[in-house]
């Protein structure tokens, strides 16, 4: 069987999760054997553009994005959404429930007119899409996984469990019970608790799973000392995208 | 068989001695918490601690598993089944109970050799509970603040010194060669005597009702508004049956490298609360809400495993009650369901 080829590409991101891809390379170098990478800016100068398999990091929040992921989506078999700007619009779209006149005032001052920026939107958005690998950044052991459903020929699948699941598995401690708050009892787990492991509450970087209890979680934040500003805040670092889709179809959030 | 002494000064090197051939892992403190872990420095041992985080279930029924390795050519499968004696020291007598009822599901019908395994690598050393441990155990209603005969030793904390009761051939080994132990005086029985006498009233009796009831109560509330009253504060987190002593049911994955050649198929502790557990072929998810499926958690511990096994699933160790974000607990939901199934009975009259 002839390896698959593979391009990387970046919107509006901080290509971290591509450096984790390289990252994973040192747990797993046979990575090289399986697959042949053709366009990866982040670790190589060639550019080829005969691919099978597209994997896409960042958000599209400029008119001008649009085009060059439609293109990948033309030329890919499959586009694969990379790290939780392509999967949710990321950080960037915090911006989304702002003015986006001061966004731009704030971000690049007296040049603000030169950039015309929009809400940022996860690709999904824009181009269909056949998978997603979440959080921010990737897992790389995720990332291997992914690879490997996709050399069986299957799409990558990620349990719908929330965070809490994975942090039991690892026998921690509950941060709640440590005095903080978390979004695992909301969050897309597979990421191996990572944050409350080493003793941070989750903010949420992998998504929502498909029937969060918001308004429940928000009386739990609440009982835990934070007050409807900060739970906001909370809530804004990585879901305001999904939240505002909720939100539009009539869902709490 | 008599009852033996072990002075509290003697523990350390009792624990360094089990070291020398078994892996002892025991109750240390951890983040204002206790868990489970493998001790290292026999100083870490909380033998009086309240509960732990994960019953010791994890070391019958490991979180993740191999079941075994395959290769793709050739179809060679190879078990894998890890062996490594270990001792767990300061098992509660709720703990023991559930191990009890995990001993009888792995051993019968599909007899399950990975638990057979670790269980015949597993000494049980067992401590008598003389307080309540925190607020949410509730053992005394479930009938689990006795040990059960499945301990291979059982310690009583008498102030100075632990009784050690030997309930083995397994519990003699793990005091052979060791010299810091003898036979207990007369004395020492009364003193046991009185510290068991004592303990009794010290523990409140939190249902309602009698346990025996349970199964019907449950039964009866199977229609209960109460369930959507859960379903709407329940998070659907699954905490409450991953820290549960008694919860066992697992997810199986077959895991292939990146080489396509070799692989491992894994089992990982599932959850029935979770949106997935209950989704078949064909997309259809008999509990796809969060009622049902407490619903069926609790019908589960309270009803199912009682008829299937005569033994109630639920031990009273409270763990899923402390572990609850939203205050679900199993005492209050089996209080409330009781009260609503008497109240509905002078209704029916009176129609």
């Amino acid at each position: 069987m002839a390896k698959p080829k593979i391009a990387f590409f970046e919107f509006t991101s901080c290509e971290g999760c591509q450096l984790t891809v390289v990252d994973s390379l040192q747990d797993h170098p046979e990575l090289l054997d399986a697959v042949d990478i053709v366009q990866f800016r982040e670790a190589m100068s060639e550019k080829g553009e005969d691919y099978q398999i597209a994997f896409i990091e960042g958000s599209c929040s400029r008119p001008g994005d649009e085009a060059k992921l439609m293109e990948i989506r033309e030329k890919a078999d499959l586009v694969i959404a990379l790290g939780a700007c392509a999967h949710l619009g990321g950080v960037n779209a915090i911006r989304n429930r702002m003015p986006l006149e001061d966004v731009r005032k704030y971000v690049y001052g007296d040049k603000a007119e030169w950039y015309a920026t929009y809400p940022a939107r996860p690709i999904s958005a824009v181009i269909p899409i056949d998978a997603v690998i979440p959080g921010c950044p990737i897992d790389r052991n995720e990332f291997i996984r992914a690879v490997t459903y996709l050399l069986q020929g299957r799409l990558p699948y990620i349990p719908d469990n929330p965070v809490c699941i994975d942090c039991k598995l690892k026998g921690n401690v509950c941060v709640y019970q440590r005095g903080m708050t978390c979004l695992g009892p909301i969050t897309l787990a597979g990421c191996d608790a990572i944050c409350p492991t080493y003793g941070e509450g989750c903010d949420g970087c992998r998504g929502l799973i498909s029937a969060p209890n918001i308004p429940a979680l928000r009386t739990v934040l609440a009982e835990h000392g934070m007050n409807e500003t900060d739970i906001e805040a909370k809530m804004t670092v990585f879901l305001t995208y999904q939240r505002m889709e909720l939100e539009a179809a009539g869902h709490d959030s | 068989m008599g009852f033996k002494i072990m002075p509290k000064s003697a523990l350390v090197d009792w624990v360094n001695h089990l070291r020398a051939g078994y892996r002892v892992v025991g109750p240390q403190p951890r983040h204002g918490q206790y868990v489970f872990a493998e001790i290292n420095d026999p100083a870490d041992l909380a033998l009086d601690y309240p509960t732990s985080v994960l019953p010791p279930k994890q070391y019958l029924l490991p979180p993740r598993e191999v079941l075994f390795n395959f290769q793709n050519s050739g179809m060679r499968i190879e078990a894998n089944i890890k062996v490594e004696p270990t001792v767990i020291l300061g098992v509660h007598t709720c703990d023991m109970h559930a191990i009890r009822l995990l001993d009888h599901v792995h051993n019968n019908g599909y007899a399950d050799q990975h638990y057979q395994t670790h269980r015949a690598n597993t000494y049980l050393v067992s401590i008598e509970c003389l307080k309540p441990c925190m607020e949410h155990s509730f053992c005394k209603s479930m009938g689990t603040l006795t040990v059960p005969e499945e301990f291979d030793l059982h310690l009583t904390d008498l102030g100075t010194a632990y009784t050690v009761d030997i309930g083995s051939e397994k519990g003699e080994k793990l005091l052979e060669g060791f010299d810091q132990v003898w036979e207990a005086s007369d004395d020492d029985y009364q003193l046991l005597s009185r510290v068991l006498t004592e303990k009794w009233p010290r523990f409140s009796y939190r249902l309602d009702f009698d346990v025996t009831e349970l199964p019907d109560i449950l039964n009866l509330s199977q229609k209960s508004g109460y369930w959507n009253e859960l379903g709407d504060r329940c998070l659907a987190c699954g905490m409450c049956t991953k820290v549960c002593p008694t919860c066992y049911c697992f997810d199986v994955s077959d895991n292939v490298d990146l080489t396509l050649k070799n692989g491992q198929r894994v089992r990982t502790w599932d959850s029935c609360q979770v949106e997935e557990f209950a989704l078949v072929a064909g997309g259809h998810n008999f509990r796809s809400k969060r009622a049902l499926r407490q619903r069926h958690r609790f019908l589960r511990k309270g009803k199912y495993q009682y008829e299937a096994f005569g033994m109630v699933g639920c031990v009273g160790c409270g763990r899923c009650a402390q572990a609850c974000l939203v205050h679900i607990t199993p005492v209050e939901t089996f209080n409330e369901l009781y009260r609503r199934s008497q109240r509905t009975e002078p209704a029916e009259v009176k129609a």
